[in-house]
């Protein structure tokens, strides 16, 4: 059964510049109870599929096509009136800690509270008890909930933002780089609380991150972005045993490997391309150790290779 | 309790500065060619009473001793007698301070409202025609000479339209009939009075918080707990007023502090210009009657007036932001 | 490897041609550039009528048919004051007036305020404390009120005294806005590396901090400029401007003073609609540098 399923979405930035075409025919599902993973470079589109997702896109974003099915709802035609109700309450965000994501001035117990009473017919004191369970939930003391966000270590916010994002029971959760700008010791606290919360809730969940190695360990099934392309998508150990697209083949060549002999570390060479003009055709053909002539044409088609096993790519494999 | 302490620093900075301010204007005046008694008698006087003011000035003592004398003079009240009233300075002082600080404490506070609700709606609703018009209004006021704009406002809507007096703080017949008149009308009559210079001064003050927490709103409607809002599925109003604009004002709230000087400058035109008895048209008067005790006194006042103003917006931003540790 | 001087000046310019270019986009700014030039030519005008008959100069010009107060005329464009004057020169004159007032009380106290930023944003420690400790006490004071004060004690005002004071006052605001920009440029790395490098402490300020602040100053000068023309036109409103030059503030303290106010429009709304139309032109202009400088506040 199908939480999310995305299909051939397709969204433009319009700036004074031209159109930066920053996701350009992406197509992927989620099942109920699962976690994906998005992993990419910066700025290949990954935080932009999460926020398409919600409808909470800049006002010269456009979503010119295609179709984000949530829970059997088309996403794409619905207008901020009636996103309000889904958000949060359908679908929920955890967002960055890092980032200023918690207002300065409020408490946080208010700006969970909030959430839910928009949501959810409760009264004020009902609602700060949930707030007492949230918290004991993330590993917070609930004292503490009274206090505002300058008062948190950097791990502390990250758990408040996450039982805010937990508050109103959600159907499907997006953690936007949940662990980025954390130390390592608390990255690793974050990502096992959140992998437990996910098992114990069944939550369905999209994990997006630019580190690879992150989210093996906490997803199920793992997408590769490129310049606004999915290049590979497939369950995880399908994906690290026999990555299919030469993007993906590099990014596993790039990182280091306790086990096994010491080899040369072999970088991706170039740059991630401009998506105001991106290359013709293939649009990581100009990096690709294996172009052809076909890759600077025709772009490849996101075909089934092996079972729940996606690429692009016309070299597939190999 | 952290915030008493805070006021009590506070208070004491405050004294230093007049402590400050007050050497400054007693060296700025005995730094001038002539005769420093004649910054205390004026030839009007009569021999009683400069033989009194020469005793309690020490006039005929060395400079060091009459600052001395002056300071402690200064702490009981004693800034001289007025050369043009042949009164006792403070006593004049005394009943003009009630009117500055009428006129001043409701300008900036309404000021400071409705710049910060006008800012938040027209930053909100970019690019409309209500921002437009508030900008430019915002400017045009802004730039405009204050005192220019007073007698405009008393030429169409005392003279031509006669809707409010022209000048002055009350009218003489009302208050001098104060058993025929009801309380209630005395307070009608004041506010008459007030309406002018309060609208004046107020649209003068008003229209650089409005354009300041505009800017201010713009950059705040850019940060992450924005998108958090919006992502909570808030609905618009809570988000322009409650998140964005709760820290919007934060900026605003310091540049009243800072600004609350250019206020006071603006405040002294404004009674100035409407005849309204304040300190602020008696330092004009005293000044162009060469009164130096007045015009001495008036200032200091006015001064002290002012670092209090400036402490009660500090102590309002501390209030707002809970970041701050005091 | 060699650069030539040609291409090392085209290099320079670019920078300053780009900014000129997007200055060039921006209505307001261009609307300010376009007021100031008309000023600026109607000053340079002013001193034609006297010489075309000697009752139109500006302070003691009399013309001998006209007693007193007159209203628009064929002669008199603005009408006469209430001594026979004519209001039209007196007006540009106060032209000349404002933009010198203006522009040299501005400069003064930028020039002031920057070097007071440079030193105490630069060497920091005791010299900064004292010069920002200065700046804190001159910014609580109330400008115009003080300036009433000084007046009083002087006794006489001239237009250079007023400049002076203006200037002497107004760095204040300048000079804290610089240090806290100096600040953050010294820790950067090519300061870190010229210092290394054993480059001396005026070389670092004048080569490498100065460039960059220099858009900032400029900038505060010209809202200094709006400001000095205020505040020269509130004193000689208030009757404490110089009684040797006719401004725009005094023209206006005339009409007041002599009861004119409310009976001759002709009087009242010219030397104001000039003040606020130069003080706004100012304020356009330092709004246009501002988006330039500080590109955020620039739409999308």
């Amino acid at each position: 059964m199908d939480m999310i399923n995305v299909q051939n979405l397709k969204m433009y930035y319009k700036t004074q510049k031209g159109f930066v075409q920053a996701v350009e025919d992406v197509s992927f599902n989620i099942e109920k109870g699962e976690a994906m993973g998005l992993v990419g470079e910066s700025g290949c589109g990954k935080t932009t599929i999460g926020m398409c997702i919600m409808k909470l896109l800049a006002s010269n974003a456009q979503i010119l096509d295609g179709h984000i099915y949530f829970d059997n709802m088309d996403l794409v035609p619905k207008d901020e009136d009636e996103m309000r109700p889904i958000r949060w309450k359908g679908i929920s965000m955890i967002f960055q800690a890092a980032m200023n994501a918690l207002n300065p001035v409020i408490r946080i117990e208010d700006q969970i509270i909030e959430a839910i009473v928009t949501h959810d017919d409760v009264t004020k004191r009902e609602a700060q008890e949930r707030v007492a369970k949230l918290y004991q939930l993330v590993g917070i003391d609930p004292a503490r909930a009274r206090e505002y966000p300058h008062e948190y270590s950097g791990g502390m916010k990250q758990r408040a933002v996450i039982a805010m994002a937990l508050a109103c029971d959600p159907k499907f959760i997006i953690a936007d780089e949940p662990t980025t700008a954390l130390d390592v010791i608390v990255q690793d606290q974050i990502i096992t609380e959140i992998k437990k919360l996910q098992k114990k809730l069944h939550m369905t969940m999209m994990y997006i991150s630019h580190d690879i190695s992150v989210i093996a360990e906490s997803c199920d099934r793992i997408a590769v972005m490129y310049a606004g392309n999915i290049a590979e998508y497939a369950e995880a150990r399908s994906l690290f045993k026999h990555p299919l697209h030469p993007y993906t083949q590099g990014l596993m060549n790039s990182f280091p490997s306790i086990r096994g002999p010491r080899k040369k570390l072999i970088s991706i060479p170039g740059e991630p391309p401009q998506l105001i003009s991106p290359p013709s055709g293939c649009r990581f053909h100009p990096r690709c150790p294996r172009a052809k002539e076909i890759c600077t044409q025709v772009i490849p088609e996101f075909k089934e290779y092996e079972e729940k096993h996606f690429a692009a790519c016309h070299f597939a494999g190999g | 309790m952290d915030m008493k302490r805070f006021i009590i620093k506070r208070l004491a900075e405050i004294l230093i500065t007049m402590f400050i301010i007050i050497t400054l204007i007693f060296i700025l005046f005995r730094a001038m060619p002539g005769d420093p008694a004649s910054l205390m008698l004026s030839p009007r006087m009569t021999p009683e009473i400069k033989h009194i003011i020469r005793e309690r000035f020490g006039l005929d003592k060395p400079l060091y001793v009459q600052y001395l004398v002056y300071m402690r003079n200064l702490l009981h009240g004693q800034f001289g007698m007025s050369f043009y009233y042949n009164q006792d300075v403070y006593g004049i002082l005394r009943q003009k301070l009630p009117q500055t600080i009428l006129l001043f404490t409701s300008a900036t506070a309404l000021a400071y409202i409705v710049g910060i609700y006008l800012g938040r709606i027209i930053a909100w609703r970019r690019g409309s025609m209500l921002e437009y018009g508030a900008t430019v209004g915002g400017i045009l006021f802004y730039t405009m000479p204050i005192f220019w704009f007073g007698l405009i406002c008393i030429w169409v809507l005392s003279f031509k339209l006669d809707i409010f007096p022209i000048g002055g703080f009350k009218t003489p017949e009302i208050w001098m009939s104060t058993a025929n008149s009801s309380s209630l009308a005395l307070i009608f009559d004041i506010l008459r009075h007030l309406a002018l210079p309060l609208t004046c001064l107020t649209v003068w003050i008003f229209a650089g918080d409005m354009l300041l927490m505009r800017n201010s709103m713009l950059e705040t409607l850019r940060e992450d707990y924005i998108l958090t809002a919006r992502a909570k599925g808030l609905n618009e109003s809570t988000i322009r007023n409650k998140h964005a604009g709760r820290n919007a004002m934060l900026p605003v709230t310091t540049a009243i502090a800072l600004s609350m000087a250019d206020s006071f400058s603006g405040g002294v035109l404004t009674e100035t210009v409407f005849s309204w008895q304040g300190l602020g048209s008696t330092l004009v008067e005293a000044t162009l009657n060469y009164d130096y005790p007045l015009a001495q006194g008036a200032f200091i006042l006015l001064a002290a007036v002012l670092l209090l103003a400036v402490l009660a917006a500090d102590i309002l931003y501390v209030y707002l932001d809970p970041r701050i540790k005091y | 490897m060699e650069i030539s001087r040609k291409k090392k000046w085209e290099i320079m310019t670019r920078g300053m041609k780009n900014n000129w270019n997007f200055f060039r986009k921006n209505k307001l700014g261009m609307a300010g550039i376009v007021i100031l030039v008309f000023f600026l030519i109607v000053a340079l005008l002013s001193p034609i009528p006297p010489l075309i008959d000697e009752m139109y100069v500006p302070l003691t010009g009399v013309d001998e048919n006209i007693i007193g107060f007159s209203s628009p005329s064929l002669k008199h464009p603005l009408g006469t004051d209430y001594v026979g004057r004519d209001l039209m020169s007196q007006l540009m004159h106060g032209t000349v007036i404002a933009l010198m007032v203006g522009i040299t009380a501005a400069f003064m106290s930028v020039v002031i305020g920057t070097v007071a930023g440079l030193v105490s944003g630069y060497y920091g420690k005791t010299i900064d404390m004292f010069i920002s400790r200065f700046e804190d006490i001159i910014l609580t004071l109330p400008g115009l009120p003080l300036l009433i004060i000084v007046a009083s004690a002087v006794g006489k005002m001239s237009v250079w005294n007023i400049v002076i004071f203006i200037g002497a006052l107004g760095w204040a605001g300048t000079g804290k806005v610089i240090r806290s920009q100096v600040l953050s440029l010294r820790e950067r790395p090519y300061v870190e590396s010229a210092r290394i490098s054993g480059a001396s402490d005026a070389r670092i300020i004048f080569r490498h901090i100065a460039p960059n602040i220099l858009p900032l100053s400029f900038l505060y000068m010209t809202f200094g400029v709006t400001g000095a023309i205020l505040t020269e036109a509130s004193l000689s409103f208030i009757g404490l401007g110089d009684p040797n030059n006719v401004s725009w503030g005094m023209m206006l303290q005339w009409c007041f003073s002599t009861g004119y106010t409310f009976s001759a429009p002709f009087w009242l709304l010219p030397p104001g609609i000039c003040i606020t139309l130069l003080t706004m032109s100012f304020y356009f202009i330092g709004r246009a540098m501002d988006e330039i400088i500080n590109p955020r506040t620039r739409e999308r």
